[in-house]
């Protein structure tokens, strides 16, 4: 398999090295892969969620509160 | 590397920033003289929403699709959508930057919330509903600056209190956390592109105005919180000034607002005097001041309706589009430029002229995107609001019955600009639909 080489920063590396003691991962490399393709799959980074109901309750109500509605 | 910070101040006022107040505003008035300085010309209307839209993206609030906060959702009478970020399906400028590989950080630009997944980080602004909802972009933003910055201050907690004291402080400690917070982001992240927003001039405006504004009906000369606008002003400039120190040289410089303020003179209430005229009729009888939506509209015999805040919108009641119209197709655009001529000549109190200026919405925008108001209506050169309650007995209220009313929004921001463009000295009018290319220009 190709395989590119891709720069993480240290400290993260370290982490996730932590992170990944006593699981199925045999190493950093392989639980980055394991995530990315994940994300892949799921093939929606940019699909957003609306809003619910009690949230936008509370944006009107602000909204009146500063004299934007009347 | 070459970047572009831009500090965008809610509601700056050019009057204020470029002439009364210029002298105490050492860092603006730097970068205006090491730069270039102009008139921001907003939407139409100036309102904070459409205004940064328009701003980040180029697009006019037609092509937009939203012409307020609130918009209508179809054409029945009381489906109303709140803009947010969803509904900003434009490019904005973070959009066009990602296209060159080049990381933004937006915090707190209208309308951004929920936040959106850009190249870099995103952090929703003053219509995110509380500090514990999802406000950034990547998620774990949001714990960092709890850990470091406490809970996140989005706006004023309660803004309609007699306490002015308590209102100023909670200006002070919003934006002092706001820019705190983007002096560490500035520092500790990556970025080419970087704009924030602060509220605190806008708020600062609305609750304050007639305190420093000699001209402002309600100006006591000597009150004690005369000051209070110049001292906030020249706190934001400081607080700028810190800002500039951590700027690398080959950093440009934009200083911004959405829209300018004015005092504001009173309110006119728009439904009442469509009632007068004859458009549009109640079946009910208001017990005092209550909203249009509170009492049972008689559809069949109502050809206008109308909703109030710093402008109005007026809708009419045409047949085949509203479930209950009454104005012929043919008779439409009679109907509407009547209206518009009638609403043109409403005088004050007093019986003088004021310069209301009344738009269709196709003549003021490049497209027409979902549903626009009949009509948009800024009364007497935005010196008056307009008031959609009924129930007042007459057309003019210098009451404050929906919100703090000292001031009004104003055609015209700010634009400061120092950096590498050939942008020297006073520019004269700006157009918020071109500051967005300016922006791009840097990259």
């Amino acid at each position: 398999m190709d395989r590119v080489t891709i720069k993480i920063p240290k400290k993260l590396y370290e982490q996730i090295k932590e992170l990944i003691k006593d699981t199925g991962f045999s190493s950093v490399t392989d639980f980055i892969v394991y995530v990315l393709r994940d994300i892949v799959a799921s093939g929606k980074l940019r699909e957003e969620t609306g809003i619910p109901k009690e949230e936008i309750e509370a944006i009107r109500k602000r909204l009146k509160m500063l004299g934007y509605l009347d | 590397m070459k970047k572009l910070f831009v500090i965008g101040l809610d509601c700056a006022e050019p009057s204020l920033v470029y002439e009364r107040w210029n002298d105490d505003l050492p860092n603006l008035r730097r970068l205006m003289e090491e730069g270039g300085y102009g008139r921001m010309r907003s939407t139409i209307p100036p309102i904070t929403v459409p205004a940064w839209a328009t701003m980040v993206s180029g697009k006019d609030p037609g092509e937009l699709g939203f012409y307020g906060f609130r918009n209508r959702k179809d054409y029945t009478y009381d489906k109303l959508f709140v803009v947010n970020s969803l509904n900003f399906k434009a490019k904005a400028i973070w959009d066009y930057l990602e296209e060159r590989n080049m990381k933004s950080i937006a915090l707190g630009v209208p309308p951004s919330y929920p936040p959106k997944r850009i190249n870099g980080i995103m952090i929703s602004g003053f219509l995110t509903p509380s500090a514990k909802s999802e406000y950034a972009y990547p998620a774990y933003i949001k714990r960092e600056l709890e850990e470091k910055f406490g809970e996140y201050i989005f706006d004023v907690r309660n803004f309609r209190i007699d306490d002015k004291e308590n209102l100023l402080k909670q200006l002070y400690e919003m934006s002092e956390q706001r820019f705190e917070i983007v002096k560490w982001l500035m520092k500790e992240k990556n970025w080419d592109f970087f704009m924030f927003v602060d509220m605190g001039i806008d708020r600062l405006h609305h609750g304050f105005w007639k305190f420093f504004d000699p001209q402002h009906p309600k100006y006591i000369p000597g009150n004690p919180l005369e000051n209070s606008g110049l001292e906030y002003y020249k706190f934001i400039d400081r607080k700028i000034g810190e800002l500039l120190a951590n700027l690398s040289d080959n950093t440009s410089i934009i200083v911004v607002s959405d829209h300018g303020a004015k005092r504001m003179e009173g309110g006119i209430c728009i439904n009442e005097w469509l009632i007068r005229e004859g458009y549009l009729k109640l079946k009910c009888k208001p017990q005092g001041i209550v909203r249009l939506e509170e009492c049972e509209i008689d559809w069949k015999n109502t050809m206008a309706w109308a909703s109030g805040g710093y402008y109005a919108r007026v809708f009419l009641n045409v047949k085949g589009r509203e479930p209950e119209g009454v104005i012929s197709p043919g008779d439409y655009e009679k109907i509407r430029d009547e209206l518009k001529e009638k609403i043109e000549s409403i005088t004050d109190d007093k019986g003088n002229k004021i310069e209301t200026r009344v738009y269709k919405p196709e003549e003021v925008y490049r497209e027409i995107n979902n549903i626009p108001p009949d009509l948009i209506v800024l009364f007497g050169d935005l010196y008056w609001r307009s008031v959609g309650s009924i129930g007042f007995n007459s057309i003019w209220t210098h009451e404050n019955d929906t919100g703090p009313d000292d001031a009004n929004h104003a055609q015209h921001g700010i634009f400061i600009y120092r950096g590498e463009l050939d942008l020297k000295g006073d520019l004269g009018e700006i157009k918020i639909e071109d500051i967005k290319d300016i922006m791009l220009k840097h990259f």
